[in-house]
């Protein structure tokens, strides 16, 4: 079920990106996308019933379902990315509007 | 020496340069040189990153064509940064940053590193050409960017769901043995092949790249068509002769992407009024070039192509954007009889130009030349058609570009090349027109490269 709402959300986030001419809103509809993928792989990894995949007193043999770890792991690393991203694309947004004086592309008599 | 070296030494300077931000340029020559000069004392074989070993933990790939690849990119990246480093000082710790990330995207053996290294490697690019001082263009190409590799993520997460592993050679076995057809793995590669084609400027997905190259400055112009095109081909190749399975559907969508790729951009190449547009257009028609040479499996001489071309856009866009900068805009008009008082600049340009079309005596020859050999004889015709076509299409529009630069009576354009610059673009010309003459290394090497089925990888 989470999967398809994960894929719901990253279809919503190309649809913005499509659709919307406002700077800050394309950083927000790609943010979105980025989560929804996030949201998709995490959804990999779960296992029904699984518990966390940490060696405890409480959980010490290997007959216990545990989700899978990795992709909680890439997770990670794709929302660090992402971040970094989003910074730079607001940095840039900055300099579009010392430069154009709007955040609107159809403003901007550029092509 | 080990090749995480590569990886690890630029970055670390990169973090060191923005403590000593006025060295930072410095630092700058002085890495990107030791990279090429250490290749030199590379062992090949497989590095395991972490102690885990290959399908769990991440692997570097050191084989024969990681390692002309990194000869390439670590040339090409020291000479875009030598002849650079005065005037973009600002940039020093992002091309540091972009080192790394170029390296590790070339020698990295695992499909989510790759991911992680095609980010560190964009993020850098998009810094880079912030220099152009176009945000929105800049903009764009970081939104195309993020949206690409998002793509590749999703096809990469696919794949993981099904076959379990993210090592390259690994995942390749088990699509092998697994008993799929090409129906079931067609989607995941298509979203992969997606996220590249946007990196490697395939028509569909390129709209970025007239905005960043056709206003481009002396760094950004041979960063980004010459050694990020060079670095993205090679992996691309990686993936395709390695992991990609491509037939049925896949194929044709694939073969439809390529051709319209190849045609539109010669078609819009000879369209242009502006000689950045010209270069930039015939560099999007030569990189889906090297995605069918490769998809045909001849990696050889997609390995040529890719080193030829690489070349030769790193000495046009830097003679057009030297002319630009001088000049004010970059008309053809404009240009007209521009190498009249610059002979020896001139010289080199219609070498390189030359050795693109594809005429004897250039290297682009040999490799036009066996690539179409190679695809007759293996019983395709309707791409060596496509090739002989474009290839007059594009020979027409490079003869008129030539003609204009070279003919005009009075009123000539004033530019002037400094000693550094005419010296690289002149080695260069030179080295092309001797591998052009001189065949017999390229074509053993070549040869041996297709033989040569190269990375067991992780398992070595």
């Amino acid at each position: 079920m989470l999967q398809y709402a994960a894929i719901a959300m990253l279809m919503l986030g190309l649809y913005g990106l499509l659709t919307q001419r406002n700077i800050i809103k394309i950083i927000v509809s790609i943010n979105i996308l980025e989560i929804g993928l996030n949201l998709f792989i995490v959804s990999v990894g779960y296992v029904e019933g699984g518990i966390a995949p940490i060696l405890t007193s409480d959980f010490n043999n290997n007959g216990l379902v545990f989700v899978d770890p990795l992709p909680s792991a890439l997770v990670l690393t794709a929302i660090v990315i992402g971040v970094g991203t989003t910074a730079l694309g607001l940095a840039l947004a900055k300099n579009i509007y010392q430069k154009y004086g709007t955040f609107e592309i159809d403003e901007m008599g550029e092509e | 020496m080990s090749a995480i070296l590569l990886i690890a030494v630029p970055l670390l300077a990169a973090f060191i340069s923005i403590l000593f931000k006025k060295y930072a340029h410095y630092i700058l020559v002085f890495v990107s040189f030791a990279s090429v000069f250490a290749l030199e004392y590379m062992d090949l074989g497989t590095i395991t990153v972490g102690g885990f070993n290959a399908p769990f933990g991440i692997v570097l790939i050191l084989d024969d064509y990681s390692l002309i690849a990194l000869y390439i990119v670590n040339t090409l990246f020291f000479l875009v940064a030598i002849l650079n480093c005065n005037e973009f000082k600002k940039v020093g710790s992002i091309m540091l940053v972009a080192l790394a990330g170029l390296n590790g995207l070339l020698l990295t053996g695992d499909l989510f590193n790759l991911f992680v290294f095609l980010e560190v490697a964009g993020i850098a690019a998009y810094l880079i050409t912030t220099t152009n001082k176009k945000p929105l263009a800049t903009f764009n190409y970081l939104i195309q960017g993020t949206v690409g590799s998002s793509l590749y993520l999703l096809g990469l997460i696919l794949l993981y769901a099904m076959f379990g592993t993210l090592n390259m050679a690994d995942m390749a076995s088990s699509i092998a043995s697994s008993g799929y057809g090409a129906g079931v793995t067609a989607f995941p590669f298509l979203l992969m092949f997606i996220g590249f084609g946007v990196e490697a400027k395939l028509l569909p997905f390129n709209s970025w790249t007239k905005g960043i190259l056709a206003n481009s400055n002396r760094l950004t112009g041979p960063m980004i068509a010459s050694v990020y095109a060079a670095a993205i081909g090679f992996v691309f190749g990686r993936l395709l002769t390695n992991v990609f399975v491509i037939e049925d559907t896949f194929l044709i969508i694939v073969t439809i992407i390529l051709i319209f790729s190849v045609v539109a951009g010669e078609a819009m190449a000879y369209a242009s009024t502006k000689v950045r547009e010209i270069l930039l257009y015939s560099s999007v028609a030569q990189a889906a070039l090297v995605v069918v040479v490769f998809m045909s499996g001849f990696t050889g001489w997609a390995v040529y192509l890719i080193i030829g071309n690489a070349a030769a856009k790193l000495v046009l866009f830097l003679i057009t954007n030297t002319a630009t900068k001088q000049l004010g805009n970059d008309d053809v008009e404009t240009f007209k009889g521009l190498f009249v008082n610059n002979k020896i600049i001139g010289l080199s340009f219609t070498a390189v130009t030359l050795s693109v079309i594809g005429l004897p005596m250039f290297l682009g020859f040999v490799t036009k030349m066996n690539i179409l050999e190679n695809m007759f004889v293996s019983g395709d015709y309707i791409w060596p058609a496509i090739i002989l076509i474009t290839s007059v299409v594009e020979g027409i529009y490079f003869i008129r570009l030539l003609l204009n630069l070279w003919y005009k009576e009075n009123d000539l354009p004033e530019v002037k090349f400094e000693f550094v610059l005419k010296y690289v673009v002149v080695i260069i010309a030179l080295l092309i027109m001797v591998f052009g003459v001189y065949t017999e290394p390229v074509q053993e090497s070549a040869d041996d490269l297709v033989a040569y089925s190269y990375i067991e990888g992780g398992n070595l």
